[in-house]
């Protein structure tokens, strides 16, 4: 049963009204209604590409004081209409997960009672946001019958390291599909995916966990590609709450990892998903890159977290971290094997409860910090290309460590030096 | 002489004896009822546990907001916590059924004295394992948190936090036990606040300059931040 609970009277009243819409569009962004004039043009142009006219809503978060401005503005018409719905109780920094999984499920919430064909969230900063987002996410769905697009952003080396290091390989190793950004988190995906995937998940509990968009459509056997969407602007993150960020979106997916464990052991190999539009080239700009800031951490944790690392990571693992440890910052390096042995160990951990699951992936961060000082001082000199390449050899070596991680897994206590 | 000695031991050993004899009921009505305890709470909590499976209790307690709870005991899952935590009462409540036949064969007034101590040494021990659980989750979490916040005494504020719940605790069970007296509380307050006024005067004279070399360091690290190139979410 799908409750309305976060949708302002008004809103509701307009839903009725409306009754039926073919595409919903939800902005998850604060403050979008604030560009809603410029949105509602790049929308139109979205809209405008597709081969059959479609009536549209777009969602916004509107605390009240801007409700009816689209209407006022004269932005809306038969074919899109504006509705607002209420702004979550979070914000940025360590909220900001919590902040995109409340607005997720408004704008499925709503998007079932209209009863849309086709969903397009848009959980990135819509500053970024352009015709091609809107058509690249909605067009598999209501033109080709697929039921997730997922997007690719124009590749930046230095841009979403976590989903580099963790996410897409990970996934892409269990889950046997090669989607670039599993968890999005701009999606675009159909009414059949919404009620198996999202709905369900939302009414078996009121958790605020980041849902596993990608992962869960693939292993319901649902259609799923990806769009070639543009540049994504990333959202300013205090960095001092690195930890809690990597809590919050590592926890969901290694909840998914142990729920799907029957799925994903019988996975032998990955293989590509259907991808639209044109894929952009590297961003080649050269940055200057200072790995200090990455490395202290791991080093301090290194020193002061051994301890907790001894119950996780087999002594080989520990060794290896050792010996890195000592080389010069210059030589850093976090070999591939050492790296997928650590993610796949803690997933494991995860799994037996080892230590507190919060401790545990608290206790992740230097790590982390660490491979992403190895990959920063290792790719700062290449190019696209090579970074590419580079981003591929991780992805195999995840694949080709996957037999450790599902023997592991059905015999844990076996002898691992 | 000889037979009031043989007399006198006959009668001290029939006494022991029948004393002996008098136990047997109560020890044998202990033994049926810690069996019969044991029976029901392996039905009960087998029951139980099947129950919350069912329910998918582990995973509703996460979505309940209450991690923070399962997180206490790493190794057990919640559903087999429960199980246990009602395996136990239920073994007590046996034990304390067996214990109550001996009412009529001991003295009462020494069952009297026991029972009224017995709550302060379950609470006690209860408060223990708490104070000791309370310990290794609060220093464990310092440990993680401030190493994350790149704080480089890390270990040594952990340690801290651990001795300092330890140390309350100690004192809290002391108190429970009623050993020591106004002693435990005049200690437990010269000792507390003897770190608290050291601490104060440590960081008020001696490491100012260090706190705020600390602090500068960490604001022109926040300028860094926002220049940095990297992005990780």
């Amino acid at each position: 049963m799908v409750e309305l609970s976060t949708i302002p009277e008004q809103t509701k009243q307009q839903i009725e009204q409306i009754r039926t819409v073919d595409l919903v569009i939800g902005l998850v962004d604060e403050d979008a209604g604030q560009t809603m004039t410029r949105i509602a043009e790049v929308v139109r142009e979205g809209l405008a590409r597709l081969t059959k006219s479609v009536r549209a809503v777009v969602l916004h978060q509107d605390a009240g004081a801007n409700a009816g401005t689209a209407l006022q503005n004269g932005l809306e018409d038969e074919s899109l209409r504006f509705l607002s719905y209420a702004p979550a109780p979070a914000h940025r920094s360590i909220m900001l997960v919590e902040s995109i999984v409340a607005a997720y499920r408004s704008i499925g919430e709503i998007s079932h009672k209209l009863g849309a064909k086709a969903s397009v969230v848009v959980a990135s900063s819509p500053e970024g946001l352009t015709a091609e987002w809107i058509y690249g996410l909605a067009q598999p769905i209501l033109e080709r019958d697929l039921d997730l697009a997922a997007p690719c952003y124009a590749p930046n080396k230095f841009e979403g390291l976590l989903n580099s290091a963790i996410l897409y390989p990970t996934s892409r190793a269990l889950y046997g599909k090669r989607v670039v950004n599993p968890l999005g988190p701009d999606f675009g995906f159909s009414s059949r995916l919404l009620q198996s995937v999202l709905l369900d998940s939302w009414a078996r509990g009121p958790g605020a966990r980041l849902p596993l968009v990608a992962p869960e459509a693939v292993l319901r056997g649902l259609k799923v590609c990806q769009a070639h969407i543009g540049k994504r602007i990333y959202p300013p993150l205090d960095w001092k709450n690195l930890d809690s960020i990597l809590a919050e979106v590592l926890d969901p997916f290694f909840l998914g990892i142990e729920r799907d464990a029957a799925f994903w052991q019988h996975i032998r190999s990955s293989e590509p998903v259907p991808s639209f539009g044109d894929s952009l080239p590297w961003t080649e700009e050269s940055v200057p890159v200072d790995t200090r800031r990455l490395l202290e951490p791991f080093k301090l944790g290194f020193r002061n977290l051994r301890e907790i690392w001894s119950l996780v990571l087999p002594p080989s693992a520990l060794l290896e971290l050792t010996k890195a440890d000592r080389l010069p910052p210059e030589q850093f390096r976090i070999p591939d094997e050492l790296w997928t042995s650590i993610i796949y160990d803690f997933a494991l951990a995860y799994h037996l409860r080892t230590i507190g699951r919060d401790h545990l992936l608290r206790a992740l961060t230097p790590l982390y910090l660490g491979w992403s000082a190895s990959y920063a001082i290792e790719v700062e000199t290449l190019g696209g290309a090579a970074v590419q390449r580079r981003l591929e050899r991780l992805c195999i070596a995840y694949e080709n460590r996957k037999p450790y991680l599902v023997s592991r897994w059905r015999w844990p206590d076996r002898f691992n030096p | 002489m000889w037979n009031q000695i043989r007399q006198a031991l006959n009668e001290s050993t029939s006494r022991v004896i029948k004393q002996i004899a008098n136990l047997l009921p109560g020890i044998a009505a202990l033994i049926v009822a810690l069996l019969v305890a044991g029976i029901l709470a392996w039905i009960i909590t087998f029951l139980l546990r099947r129950s919350l499976r069912r329910i998918h209790f582990d995973e509703r307690l996460s979505t309940w907001g209450l991690q923070s709870l399962a997180h206490w005991s790493a190794s057990e899952t919640p559903t087999v916590l429960v199980t246990r935590v009602v395996w136990w009462i239920i073994m007590l409540v046996g034990f304390l059924i067996g214990i109550s036949a001996f009412d009529a064969t001991l003295t009462p007034r020494f069952f009297e004295r026991l029972f009224g101590y017995l709550p302060n040494v379950f609470a006690a021990l209860i408060l223990l394992f708490a104070g000791n659980m309370a310990a290794r989750f609060l220093s464990r979490s310092v440990l993680i948190g401030a190493v994350n916040m790149n704080l480089q005494y890390a270990r040594l504020l952990s340690a801290g936090v651990k001795w300092m719940v330890l140390v309350l605790t100690l004192a809290m069970v002391l108190d429970h036990l009623s050993i020591g007296g106004h002693i435990v509380y005049l200690a437990f307050a010269i000792l507390f606040g003897g770190i608290v006024l050291a601490l104060s005067i440590a960081v008020g004279l001696g490491s100012k300059d260090l706190i705020s070399r600390s602090l500068e360091r960490e604001a022109s690290r926040s300028n860094e931040e926002i220049e940095s190139p990297f992005r990780h979410l």
